[in-house]
């Protein structure tokens, strides 16, 4: 077993995303763009993209901001002890089901507090690899995402673990093959992409 | 096993009418309009040529900005392809059923009906449906355009080109091009005479119709210089020694030095009237010609030309009965007939005039030494193939009258041989080609009603004699000549009218039109017409030494040869 890197819990969910909830002091872990997963027991297991992590403020917050003076101590406290937890907006892209990966919705959302996990190397590959990159269509559905950061982030992850080319190659084919007839949100990713490349 | 091929695309829309629209999966530079194409599909294979290549995008915004400036390499060619792609429209001519592939299991099924007769035996055929979506578009292979235009070892197949792109070899059937006049058509400088060279050198190596060249430049017989190359050329008489006759017209002519192997003289009695009437134009003839010339035939018959050409316009002063001279026509003279006739004085004096361009013809005599038109015709019969050289009589009026007057009588003899063949059983006539150099002059529309060459050109083969025809202006040419001509072999030509009178009578002649006008100017011709498959431009096959050596050998079948040696029956 592999060292699995719990990175929050979830506090919402849908079918097509959830959001879940970590501490400041596990901020350093998620990341824009990562692909994450949710084990839900029986082999099933929900993976998604973050594609926004939020603060929200507390009464306690605004009365700091405004204060002068604030000492260390009291920052250091307010930020690893708030009530209010950071939150990350995950959108679902697929699902696990008896060791088959699908690039569907999945069936049903993760429960309350499930843990959520950063998918290692070797799932990256697992989940981009399978099928023929189904999950773009969830990407590319959400038109109120950054889209373009999204992709671009998510191929800079993948190209880290898969020193092969092929995948970058045949999946910007497939983001053409899709985005053929929509000229704006084609040119935005592939200006994001372009800043990725080498 | 599979055929190999070169895979450049796939079907993505078209139909019969409109053609076939074809997605490029290879650079757009990497296709030339013209190749001949083959697409796969199920057990059928559908031919065609391309007919446009066209770039196109999905958004016009793609088109617009320079996306190798804006992306990456990687990038922007992925771009080239997806968004940004070129199709090609290809026009499709026929269809082959070739069944499964060989090694399938079920091919031997498919096989077995053909051969038990329960299926009919596959055969090409005019495109008469439309493959489905994304059949894979392939550049024909040699054996496909073997398989289309014939194979070039069998004896009735002469290699006139090869393919642009893959330098397949491209024949066409001798057989089939001699059934019915043919054409080729050129502008000036097209190379024009080396294809017709090329062409005769086919036909009298197949050997299996005699072929009559009216060489008006003296550019065929003998030997010759290439006046782009200053290259040595050969003759047709050089590569076919006694099999071809060279004749000059007017006693003791050579053409450029050489020796002829004899003479041609026209006897007067042998021009008609009728001869006369088709130099109409030429001379400057007027409307009262027919009427003259018709009442010179009734008084002189045959000999009307010599009497006519004998007779002067001078006067005799005579005394009337009341003392005073008087000048009166002389009594040989012109005028002096035309009265005893009932013909206007001044429109008989007016054809003198002008047929005094023919009576100073050192050509036309009284009496030729021999029957030249006669041993013409025995060579013609005998095997042999005459090319008739205008020597230093390179005048339109010679051309005219000599060839309509060789020609007219040359019909009546293979008419009479045909009729004799029919009713009476004896040996069938040989085919005959007579070829005609500036056909326009004899074919264009006020003359081709009354010459032979435009009754060969319609009644086809019927009397066995067909026409070759060469020519620059194919326009000038009398339209329903043209659209009886079967094999047309044209070089690049500029004017669109001339683009359209050879493409008269055929089909998608839109698409055709195009490909003509871009040809290359020179060494590129584009086969059309019933004597070929389907249309298809070549790379025409070079008038060079090796082509004399394979020509000078004769071509003979693998069971020819074998037959010779004393194996088979």
């Amino acid at each position: 077993m592999t060292n699995q890197i719990e990175i929050g819990r979830l506090l919402r969910a849908g079918t097509t995303g959830f959001i879940a909830g970590c501490r400041v002091n596990q901020l350093n872990l998620p990341s824009f763009g990562a692909l994450i997963r949710v084990p839900l027991g029986d082999g099933y297991q929900v993976y998604g993209l973050i594609h926004d992590i939020h603060i929200d403020d507390d009464g306690l917050v605004k009365q700091l901001v405004t204060a002068s003076n604030v000492s260390d101590d009291v920052l250091k406290d307010n930020r690893e002890n708030r009530i209010v937890p950071v939150e990350m907006s995950v959108l679902a892209v697929g699902y696990e089901q008896n060791k088959k990966i699908y690039h569907l919705l999945p069936p049903r959302p993760p429960l309350s507090l499930d843990v959520i996990y950063l998918c290692e190397a070797n799932e990256i590959n697992q989940f981009v690899s399978a099928g023929r990159f189904g999950y773009f269509r969830h990407i590319l559905r959400a038109k109120e995402l950054p889209i373009g950061e999204l992709f671009a982030t998510h191929f800079k992850q993948v190209k880290a673990v898969n020193k092969d080319s092929k995948w970058s190659k045949e999946a910007v084919q497939e983001l053409m093959t899709l985005l053929r007839d929509d000229y704006p949100t084609l040119m935005s990713i592939l200006g994001a992409l372009r800043d990725i490349v080498e | 096993m599979k055929i190999q091929r070169t895979q450049i695309g796939y079907l993505i829309g078209g139909g019969l009418k409109e053609n076939f629209l074809v997605r490029l999966t290879i650079s757009s530079q990497e296709i030339q309009e013209g190749a001949f194409v083959v697409i796969e599909s199920g057990y059928w294979n559908y031919y065609g040529i391309v007919t446009d290549i066209r770039l196109g995008s999905t958004d016009d915004r793609f088109a617009d900005e320079r996306v190798d400036l804006r992306f990456p390499p990687d990038l922007a060619s992925a771009l080239q392809g997806q968004a940004l792609y070129a199709n090609i429209e290809v026009l499709p001519n026929l269809m082959l059923e070739v069944g499964p592939d060989e090694a399938s299991p079920e091919y031997k099924t498919w096989r077995g009906k053909i051969d038990a007769g329960l299926a009919d035996t596959p055969r090409i055929l005019p495109v008469k449906n439309v493959p489905p979506h994304h059949s894979i578009v392939s550049l024909a292979n040699e054996g496909d355009i073997a398989e289309i235009f014939g194979k070039p070892e069998e004896e009735k197949n002469f290699i006139i080109g090869y393919t642009r792109e893959q330098n397949h070899p491209v024949c066409i059937d001798l057989d089939k091009f001699v059934q019915r006049s043919s054409g080729v058509f050129g502008a000036t400088g097209t190379g024009k005479s080396f294809l017709t060279r090329l062409v005769l050198a086919g036909l009298m190596n197949h050997n299996k119709a005699s072929v009559l060249v009216l060489d008006m430049h003296n550019e065929y017989g003998f030997d010759d210089v290439a006046s782009d190359t200053k290259k040595n050329v050969q003759g047709l008489k050089t590569m076919f020694k006694s099999n071809v006759r060279c004749v000059g017209l007017g006693a003791g002519s050579t053409i450029r030095g050489n020796q002829v192997d004899f003479n041609l003289e026209v006897a007067m009695d042998d021009i008609s009237t009728a001869d006369i009437e088709t130099l109409s134009r030429e001379l400057n003839l007027r409307e009262t010609t027919p009427t003259t010339l018709n009442a010179l035939y009734t008084s002189f018959g045959d000999k009307w030309f010599a009497n006519f050409k004998a007779m002067n316009q001078e006067e005799v002063e005579v005394e009337d009965e009341k003392g005073r001279l008087k000048k009166v026509p002389h009594p040989d003279s012109v005028a002096a007939w035309a009265m005893q006739n009932g013909v206007n004085v001044a429109a008989a004096v007016g054809l003198q005039d002008k047929l005094r361009r023919l009576f100073n013809k050192p050509y036309i005599v009284q009496k030729p030494a021999a029957d030249s038109v006669l041993q013409i015709i025995q060579s013609l019969e005998s095997g042999k193939h005459v090319v008739l050289s205008f020597g230093e009589h390179e005048q339109d009026l010679d051309y005219l009258l000599v060839s309509n007057l060789i020609t007219r009588k040359i019909r009546n003899a293979w008419e009479k041989k045909t009729n004799e063949f029919r009713s009476h059983g004896k040996a069938e006539p040989r085919p005959l080609i007579i070829v005609v150099e500036e056909a326009h002059k004899l074919l264009n529309r006020e003359m081709a009603s009354q010459t032979t060459f435009a009754t060969i050109a319609r009644e086809l083969r019927k009397y066995y004699v067909t026409l070759l025809i060469v020519d620059q202006r194919p326009s000038q040419i009398y339209d329903e000549v043209m659209s009886q001509l079967g094999t047309r072999i044209s070089g690049w030509l500029g004017d669109d009218l001339d683009i359209q009178a050879v493409l008269s009578g055929l089909s998608g002649r839109e698409a055709l039109r195009g490909m003509l006008a871009r040809l290359q100017p020179k060494e590129e011709v584009l086969l059309l017409g019933w004597g070929v498959p389907m249309p298809l431009p070549v790379k025409s096959r070079r008038y060079d030494e090796a082509f004399w050596k394979e020509m000078g050998k004769g071509k003979k079948s693998k069971e020819q040869n074998l037959k010779e040696l004393g194996f088979g029956n």
